[in-house]
């Protein structure tokens, strides 16, 4: 800024009303505001997807998952031994073994494919948060359902489950054997990940076992981490340590490429929603527009009294900036305001199955703030400078002799 | 000389027309000169005036300022008209979202002294001018004697070697006017000694000039 630029911005400021709250100001603002309030708000609400998803798939499973690698059950003694290696690795939370295998649902003539999970319920149970009632430890002949796959089946807490177990190892003259057992439901499952919700049974070790014809032993040891995003190279750390007996997966493996697309998704909707801005910036085009021609007497003095068109120039890009500036910081701010009440309403929520999970949620982060004040800030500036440089063509001749 | 324009020629077009405006004007301007230019309504001198304030260029002739040929294409043109020259136009020209004193102030913002210095000088002028009182007013605030007065402290702000004044009274009753006129001849014959170029209609008041001239038939003629 230049002596005169500052002389001038110095005014701006001082009178406020004057030179900044004017009518030509007032559809530029609005639009920007508009603008800039959809592009935060989306990108806000996109966050929030994208952090919740994440979120529950950290939650709903393991970080890790250490199984055998050619499909056997992990014994007792073996998971003492991997216990005991990764004993000294202080980033692991917790390593729980557990059973997991797909089994069929039944009621009356309605089957379901599910996923039976089983622990040791007095160890550790890593979804207690997810219980609906919580009534303390699961016993013998009781399960825990996903609460959509109890609401398909048409069943609720007290009512009884069968779950079916066909063995195609033993085919016998009368057709698949299939070993059969009736569950209490103790409880359900509600964790908002909507592929958990609608498939996911638990149990005791002991009944799964029963069921599953199977001894002693666990189908894996579920670790759960400090830092999941470090879950990769922790993965080949350990299957190091453990050798090739074992295998250790982890959750990215499989959530990575979903993860990524909606991160696409997210950074797709942002450059959509950018072109809000730009057309908000023909307000802006316009208002500058009009300045200029409303100005062109000060323009043709300043011009005669030797000011470069450059400081002239700039005198009106400050003053345009600065509401402009302020209209994408209060943009952001109705973002926020927008995406609040995106989140709290109560008409409209996801569908699970289509999205995964069944809530609405923003989250507003330092980085997207930054981002969506740049990109803004960024295209706003271009449409002011875009007619500003009718200053430099203007004839300090054809001004002065104008106004005759 | 501080000013020399030489066989300035200026044509306008105008939908087929020619407009021979200039037709081959010459003044020599010397140090503490007051030159009154006169003649008819649309003779040309606002056009010769412009020309000679590097606000416009002739078809052809040329301007010599202290021995230096001058243009008002050349880069070294605003800076030439920001320090050497000052210009009072026939309708004030004032910024209005200004005082008085800022807008006295920023010519010499525009060489890039400071806002203090500045404006401790654009105040020093206005009193010099009699306008003491109205140091604060906004242009719309003042009448337009004042707002005259205004503007030839602005013309007079960086101590240009010449001013040059459009009609600075055409706009004025006879009281005002002779406000004004009385400010420039102080000025010329005072301690100042600024040397002018002033176009006006009023022959009587031209009479004060050391020299006045008739623009007649594109050329100016000794009065
Ligand atoms: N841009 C232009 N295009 C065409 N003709 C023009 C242009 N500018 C000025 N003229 C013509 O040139 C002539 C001289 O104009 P100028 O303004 O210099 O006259 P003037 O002597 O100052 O008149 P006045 O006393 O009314 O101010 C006029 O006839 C005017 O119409
Ligand atoms: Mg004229």
């Amino acid at each position: 800024m230049d002596k005169l630029e500052l002389f001038f911005f110095k005014r701006y400021l001082k009178a406020p009303k004057r030179n900044f709250f004017r009518f030509t100001f007032v559809f530029m603002v609005m639009g920007i505001v508009l603008s800039v309030g959809i592009l935060s708000a989306g990108l806000n609400l996109f966050q929030g997807y994208e952090s919740n998803l994440k979120s529950l798939l950290l939650d709903s499973f393991a970080h890790i998952s250490i199984q055998s690698s050619y499909g056997e059950l992990i014994s007792e003694d073996e998971l003492a031994t991997i216990q005991k290696r990764l004993a000294k690795r202080g980033e692991i939370v917790s390593a729980i073994p557990s059973m997991e295998h797909p089994l069929m649902a039944q009621k009356g003539d309605k089957i379901r494919a599910i996923t039976l999970r089983a622990y040791d319920f007095s160890q550790e149970f890593p979804y207690q948060k997810y219980i609906q009632d919580a009534k303390g430890e699961l016993q013998s002949g009781e399960v825990i359902v996903g609460h959509y796959l109890a609401e398909e089946l048409g069943l609720g807490i007290g009512d009884s489950i069968e779950l079916n177990y066909p063995r195609f190892d033993r085919i016998t003259p009368l057709g698949i054997h299939t070993a059969q057992n009736k569950y209490k439901i103790a409880d359900l499952y509600r964790s908002g990940y909507y592929e958990s919700d609608r498939s996911l049974v638990i149990s005791t070790l002991k009944d799964a076992r029963a069921l599953l014809f199977l001894p002693e032993g666990y189908s894996r040891i579920e670790l759960r981490l400090k830092d999941a995003d470090k879950a990769g190279s922790f993965a080949r750390a350990y299957s190091e340590v453990l050798g090739h007996d074992y295998i250790a997966i982890p959750w990215n493996l499989y959530a990575e490429s979903l993860l990524r697309l909606v991160a696409m998704e997210k950074w797709l909707i942002f450059i959509v929603f950018s072109f809000l801005v730009l057309i908000a910036g023909i307000n802006v085009i316009s208002a500058v527009s009009t300045i200029i021609i409303d100005k062109r007497s000060e323009i043709a003095v300043l011009k005669s009294l030797g000011a470069s068109p450059r400081s002239i120039k700039r005198l009106f890009a400050f003053r345009v900036g600065t509401v402009a500036i302020l209209s994408v910081l209060i943009g952001q701010a109705f973002g926020a305001l927008l995406s609040w009440f995106v989140e709290k309403q109560s008409f409209y929520s996801l569908k699970g199955d289509v999205y995964f999970i069944d809530t609405l949620g923003a989250k507003i982060t330092f980085p997207n703030l930054t981002v969506v004040f740049l990109v803004a800030s960024f295209l706003i500036f271009l449409c002011v400078m875009l007619p500003l440089r009718q200053i430099e063509k203007m004839q300090i001749i054809e001004l002065i002799r104008h106004k005759r | 000389m501080i000013l020399s324009a030489k066989d300035l020629k200026k044509t306008y077009i105008d939908s087929d027309q020619r407009i021979e405006v200039l037709t081959g004007a010459c003044l020599d301007v010397a140090a503490g000169d007051l030159i009154c230019i006169t003649g008819k309504s649309g003779s040309g001198k606002s056009t010769m005036l412009h020309i000679m304030g590097l606000l416009d260029a002739p078809d052809s002739g040329e301007l010599i300022m202290e021995g230096k040929k001058i243009e008002a294409k050349s880069p070294k043109a605003p800076t030439i008209r920001n320090r050497d020259l000052g210009f009072v136009f026939q309708f004030h020209y004032l910024v209005e979202d200004l005082t008085a004193t800022e807008n006295v102030a920023l010519p010499l913002l525009i060489a890039g002294q400071s806002e203090a210095k500045a404006m401790a000088r654009a105040k020093e002028l206005l009193c010099i001018l009699g306008l003491s009182e109205r140091l604060k007013r906004y242009p719309n605030q003042l009448s337009g004697g004042e707002q005259q007065r205004v503007s030839l402290a602005r013309a007079l702000a960086n101590r240009p070697k010449l001013v040059l004044a459009d009609e600075p009274t055409g706009n004025l009753d006879p009281v005002h006017s002779k406000e004004v006129w009385d400010m420039i001849l102080s000025l010329n014959k005072g301690e100042f000694r600024q040397t002018f170029v002033i176009v006006t209609h009023d022959v009587e008041a031209a009479q004060a000039a050391d020299r006045v001239f008739e623009l007649v038939n594109g050329i100016l003629i000794p009065a």
